[in-house]
């Protein structure tokens, strides 16, 4: 039986381990992009960052002193019996795993207005900085799966969700997603990237469906789609942190969710930086 | 590789491309102070507040628990501050990303410089041996800070009106 204290306990370590940690998948993609730059200024940038994630893997210090925004994913077993206070504790969770890392302090103060202009100023606790709103999926078993993904800022700059008029041709709305990426991957200046895409019928659900990609991402797992887009993105020689090179994105992530009749879909892009994707998972069973 | 002491007086034999390593005392700072310091410039108020531009690198990071890292450079109170704090004495701006092409122009013109390096804060905070918040304290990470480093890694994106970006395509 999960305790909610054991929740809050391991949804701490999951947002270390998030900020700190790269996935064996993700970090044997960067390895086989330095690799292959030739360009003496790009293989450096890409051998710091590699050299960088060692340290903050040995040290559990973060990866980028942006230390992102926490947004929770929830898969529910259709099974599973949601322990009360669940949410309360995960939220907590949270809130440790920020103290622990410690994340940058980058909670604003004050009410709607204040917070916008940021008059108030910042909060000194780094746990002050709220969870994104929960995401939640159902998935079968009794089990409970959180995935804490960490959103750095530069990426939100360069997102970009609108609709696109399919003219019936799903090749017409690669195209015009790969049109998107290449500017917005050029002004990004951490680059390399990984894009996610998510596909759906209105704003709110693309841009669901696209941390939904991201959460799912593996770095060796491509489809010919996914494959495309990196290629071509990487045809316009933008390299890390825009140094020209080979290596402009490392992988792309697609969700396509359900459609509505009508002549357009809406596609929600974001160009994840080059520390991210920044995640970690943990499951726990309900059934005694 | 190229070393540069901070504050620095010399003349500058820097281009495009050349690998350096940065040691001193520098500033940083990021969206909610650097445009502060630019009034402080244009009132002529920099000294009474314990900031001398002469031969100073601007580091366009927060300074905080998390360490230090570049922000992208290009957001507007950055990238805005880059030419007013040059035309101060600034020698160096050392962020991330690309910059327009107008501030290039300012650049050359004050004989400014403009450094890129990864956003590796693992690496970078590590470089560094003290930090002191110099003016508005009360901003937290974006407070201007003055820190040590020792053998800070960069590469030069922009010097003398060129800029290394400009193979890819430049991007106003």
């Amino acid at each position: 039986m999960i305790t909610i204290e054991q929740i809050t306990q391991d949804v701490a370590r999951l947002v270390v381990q998030a900020s700190s940690h790269w996935s064996e998948d993700q970090v044997a993609c960067w390895q086989e992009a330095c690799g292959r730059e030739e360009l003496p200024r790009a293989r450096w940038a890409m051998e710091q960052f590699l050299k960088n994630a060692e340290a903050a893997d040995r040290d559990q210090s973060p990866l980028c002193d942006d230390t992102g925004t926490p947004h929770p994913f929830l898969e529910i077993g259709d099974e599973a019996v949601l322990p009360a206070g669940f949410l309360e504790a995960m939220e907590a969770g949270i809130r440790k795993g920020l103290n622990d890392l410690p994340a940058r302090p980058m909670g604003v103060r004050g009410d709607d207005l204040e917070r916008i202009s940021q008059c108030r100023g910042l909060y000194d606790e780094p746990g002050m900085l709220m969870p994104a709103p929960t995401q939640i999926r159902r998935m079968p078993g009794s089990r409970i799966r959180l995935t804490v993904l960490m959103l750095g800022g530069g990426p939100e700059i360069r997102s970009k969700t609108q609709a696109i008029y399919h003219m019936h041709s799903y090749d017409h709305v690669f195209e015009e997603m790969i049109q998107w990426a290449i500017p917005q991957v050029a002004a990004l200046g951490c680059q390399p990237c990984t894009l996610s895409f998510g596909l759906g019928r209105t704003a709110v659900e693309a841009s669901s469906l696209s941390l939904e990609a991201i959460k799912n991402g593996r770095y060796d797992v491509q489809s010919d789609v996914e494959k495309r887009i990196t290629d071509a993105v990487n045809a316009a020689n933008i390299g890390p942190i825009g140094l020209g090179g080979k290596t402009s994105v490392l992988a792309t992530f697609i969700k396509v969710g359900n459609m509505r009749a009508s002549g357009f879909r809406v596609v929600s892009m974001r160009p994840h930086c080059c520390m991210e994707s920044r995640k970690a998972s943990w499951e726990w069973e309900t059934k005694a | 590789m190229k070393k540069i002491t901070i504050p620095f007086f010399d003349e500058c034999e820097l281009y495009p491309g050349d690998f350096v390593e940065v040691t001193g005392k520098i500033y940083c700072g990021r969206d909610a102070v650097l445009p502060h310091i630019v009034e402080m410039a244009r009132g002529g108020t920099l000294a009474e507040n314990g900031v001398d531009l002469n031969g100073a690198l601007i580091f366009h990071t927060a300074v905080s628990c998390a360490g230090i890292a570049p922000t992208t450079t290009s957001k507007p109170e950055i990238e805005g501050s880059m030419v007013p704090l040059s035309e101060h004495g600034a020698k160096f701006h050392l962020g991330k990303g690309r910059i327009s092409k107008e501030t290039i122009e300012g650049l050359r013109k004050n004989h400014g410089y403009f450094l890129i390096v990864p956003p590796v804060a693992a690496l970078l905070t590590a470089k560094m041996t003290s930090k002191r918040a110099v003016v508005h304290p009360e901003f937290g990470m974006e407070a201007f800070f003055e820190i040590t480093v020792e053998d800070l890694p960069a590469i030069v994106a922009v010097a003398h009106g060129e800029s290394i970006f400009a193979e890819q395509g430049e991007q106003g």
